[in-house]
């Protein structure tokens, strides 16, 4: 089963009633699948224990590809290293772009990996395998991380949902959409493109008397079905149900505006910084995976303007968020990913641009499960080629999983086909874990 | 002596270059050019040799953005923030000055010599004496952030022919005209097509104020840059010439090249035969445009993107500095 996405575009309009209809068909769905074929290996209680911990994924998407040369894996001096300077970061020894200078006095929480080579430079099937970790097979619709994270991570009695995704800009969004794969639509995204609030959980017509009596005339004409019956999937409609009751009782969750001014002006005016306040929100309100995506960094010319405009950004919504984490008390249980699809070239173009380049490039891990203030590979004096420490996306996401406490080598079944969660063999980098 | 004709250009040396060159200035009555280059360095070389060696002046430790020359100064810019004072003829260094926070992108020097304009990205333009290299004045018009709340850039600025005039362009199509004397701003006028901030597809922007000419006799500026773009991905949009009255904040002209790219390059005859406009993006380009009738003259293209050029004082000779290339064209009676 596919999930129709309510990405909120004109070309995929979807109705309310769709939505709630949709929700409930797939949570039906999802449920008997897991009963008949999907499961997962290991104990129920270590998933429980995992649940309970609230391990939680911020993914900071940087859809288009950013130059790791203009963040975290600055040349400066080399012909390949463009206009802008390295500076010394809170940690002796490692060293990032002068655009990012709050980020340089927060290294505490960050590894940076310099050493992906992750050998696809196409934005398309690039970005599918940055989000699921691995290549697609024909056979086998892998789930993209933040599908796994619901798996693993929803709470059945959550009132929120386990996955929201924002990508409010239209380049790139049909490219990696959140991807629920074979565990089912069930563990599907909530895409938010056009509007920071979910247009569907709206209450517009209907007062909170009239929606509490409706909710409680169905829980009677429910029970009063229920007795005497037992069915899976009259259990699956009424947990959707009580899901899609508890996420319009959190619209709240969604609107920033709730926040103190104080905040928000930290967070800063960009369409940004103001869905990492959200995603922050999320998080804090029990939500495992939240991508924000931040488009389009594709930077074919005028490479350097255009980071100049774009990084610094991100380095003030970056630190920011790790700030406000931290300062709750949720970073040691959450871990910001800041990925694309890949990076850009060291050469540079005749229109001062990069283009796109899969062979060396750089992305962080904050927070969970991580060791921060370290640097894991290298790339060359040029950053044509890593020079050490070479991963691949497997490898990445095994470490993902590891700094989450999620064992990157169980498996799912499909029938009796064992699926392991990252590539057989693939280790976590140990070096970078906490 | 005849003018020389723009239809008769065409390319007389080539001179490959491993470098990207920003900026460019001659050594009067010679062939010798100054260029700005991506390996932190000015250098001086003969562009009347096919393999002409480089002299290594000022050493600004980061990309080389500008460079001009006020009598036998060399007077450069870069990523540093700093300003280089060079003696040509002494061959040394006369000193420096590090008052712009931001990189600097452009220079110009007056018609007589006597004062330089600086601008950076601390979006401040600096008026400087040739003569001591001390600070006239600062002059404040442009906005450091962009209406969507991002880092601006302050990319050009141009003498009137009589020198009383100065004009600076920024990222978001504003252009300032000051008073020389006075530091005065006299108008601000906007050239909003300049600019595209493309709020759906990619939330990024592209383009700005690349170049600037005022008409010979100062009632007018042209400004240049790149039309609107679909994509900001690349320089996809018409290479475009503005013309505005700045007294009266009228446009009275504009005109799209044939090619896609950015105009980085105007230079309007001092007897008004022509406007030229030179730039690039994949490939460069040069175009003369007549301002009487407002008719193309002639365009060609060039074998790479231009970021700068200068004409030989006969207008005969064209001299392009751009991407990994020095280019000479000439254009004969």
């Amino acid at each position: 089963m596919t999930l129709n996405s309510s990405c909120g575009s004109p070309e995929h309009p979807v109705s309310r009633r769709g939505f709630l209809t949709s929700l409930a068909a797939m949570a039906g769905t999802a449920a008997v699948a897991d009963m008949t074929a999907i499961q997962v290996l290991g104990a129920p209680a270590v998933a429980n224990e995992l649940r309970q911990q609230q391990k939680r994924v911020i993914m900071l998407w940087l859809a288009g590809g950013s130059s790791q040369l203009e963040t975290f894996d600055p040349k400066p001096g080399v012909p390949t290293g463009g206009p802008f300077q390295s500076i010394q970061t809170s940690t002796p020894g490692i060293r990032i772009s002068e655009l990012m200078p709050k980020m340089a006095r927060r290294m505490r929480d960050t590894t940076i990996i310099r050493s992906l080579n992750t050998r696809n430079a196409d934005h398309g099937s690039a970005a599918k395998i940055m989000m699921r970790g691995r290549m697609s097979e024909a056979d086998i619709d892998y789930p993209d991380l933040g599908a796994v994270m619901s798996r693993e991570m929803g709470l059945e009695s959550s009132q929120v949902p386990d996955y929201v995704s924002f990508y409010t800009a239209t380049e790139g969004r049909s490219m990696a959409p959140g991807h629920a794969g074979f565990l089912g639509a069930r563990y599907g995204s909530m895409d938010l493109t056009t509007s920071m609030v979910p247009e569907n959980i709206r209450r517009v017509n209907i007062s909170e008397l009239d929606h509490r009596e409706r909710s409680e005339l169905r829980n009677q004409l429910s029970g009063m079905f229920e007795r005497g019956r037992s069915s899976s999937s009259l259990d699956s409609h009424n947990q959707a149900y009580r899901r899609v009751s508890g996420i319009m009782a959190n619209e709240q969750l969604f609107d920033i505006e709730r926040e103190p001014q104080r905040v928000r002006d930290r967070y800063g005016p960009t369409l940004f910084g103001r869905q990492a306040l959200a995603a922050r929100r999320l998080c804090e309100a029990g939500v495992p995976f939240i991508r924000v995506g931040r488009a389009w960094w594709d930077t074919h010319a005028q490479n350097f303007e255009s980071h100049q405009e774009m990084v610094p950004e991100l380095d003030h919504v970056m630190s920011t968020l790790l700030d406000d984490l931290d300062e709750r008390g949720l970073l040691r249980n959450t871990l910001i990913v800041t990925l694309a699809e890949f990076g850009r070239t060291p050469s540079i173009n005749s229109s001062v641009g990069r283009d796109h380049f899969a062979s060396a490039w750089s992305t962080t891990l904050s927070g969970c499960g991580i060791r921060g203030g370290t640097v894991y590979g290298r790339s060359d004096a040029s950053g044509n080629r890593v020079a050490e420490g070479e991963i691949g996306a497997a490898r990445l996401f095994a470490t993902i999983y590891r700094a989450l406490g999620i064992n990157p080598h169980k498996n799912y079944y499909i029938g009796a086909r064992p699926i392991p969660l990252t590539d057989p063999g693939t280790e976590p980098i140990r070096e970078v874990l906490a | 002596m005849p003018d020389a004709n723009p239809r008769n250009l065409r390319n007389v040396r080539e001179i490959t270059r491993r470098d990207m060159l920003f900026s460019l200035a001659r050594v009067p009555n010679t062939s010798r050019i100054l260029v700005a280059s991506s390996e932190n360095k000015v250098l001086e070389l003969d562009a009347g040799q096919a393999n002409p060696t480089a002299r290594e002046l000022a050493d600004h430790g980061r990309y080389v953005t500008c460079v001009r020359l006020a009598g036998n100064t060399v007077i450069s810019g870069g990523y540093d923030n700093r300003l280089i004072w060079w003696d040509l003829q002494a061959n040394r260094q006369i000193r420096t000055n590090d008052t712009h926070t931001r990189q600097l992108r452009q220079l110009a020097v007056s018609p007589d010599g006597s004062k330089l304009a600086s601008v950076a990205d601390d979006m401040v333009c600096k008026l400087w004496n040739v003569s001591d290299g001390t600070l006239i004045r600062d002059l404040r018009g442009h906005e450091e952030r962009t209406p969507t709340h991002f880092t601006s850039m302050l990319y050009c600025c141009a003498f009137s022919n009589d020198g009383t005039k100065l004009a600076t362009g920024d990222r978001v199509g504003r252009v300032c005209i000051w008073n020389v004397a006075n530091g005065e701003r006299l108008s601000t006028v906007e050239v909003p097509s300049l600019y595209t901030w493309d709020a759906t597809q990619r939330i990024r922007s592209i383009g700005g104020v690349r170049s600037l000419a005022f008409s010979p006799d100062g009632t007018q500026i042209a400004v240049g840059g790149v039309g609107q773009i679909g994509n900001v991905d690349g320089l996809s949009g018409p290479s475009r010439v503005e013309v505005h009255d700045w007294a009266r904040r009228t446009r009275v002209h504009e005109f799209q090249g044939t090619q896609q790219g950015l105009f980085n390059k105007l230079v309007w005859h001092p007897q008004n035969h022509w406007l030229c406009a030179i730039g690039g993006g994949g490939n460069g380009f040069v175009a003369f445009h007549n301002m009487a009738n407002r008719t193309m003259i002639h365009q060609m293209n060039l074998p790479m993107h231009v970021h700068d050029s200068t004409f030989s004082e006969d207008w005969t000779t064209l001299y392009h500095a751009g991407h990994n290339k020095i280019v000479v064209q000439e254009m004969r009676p």
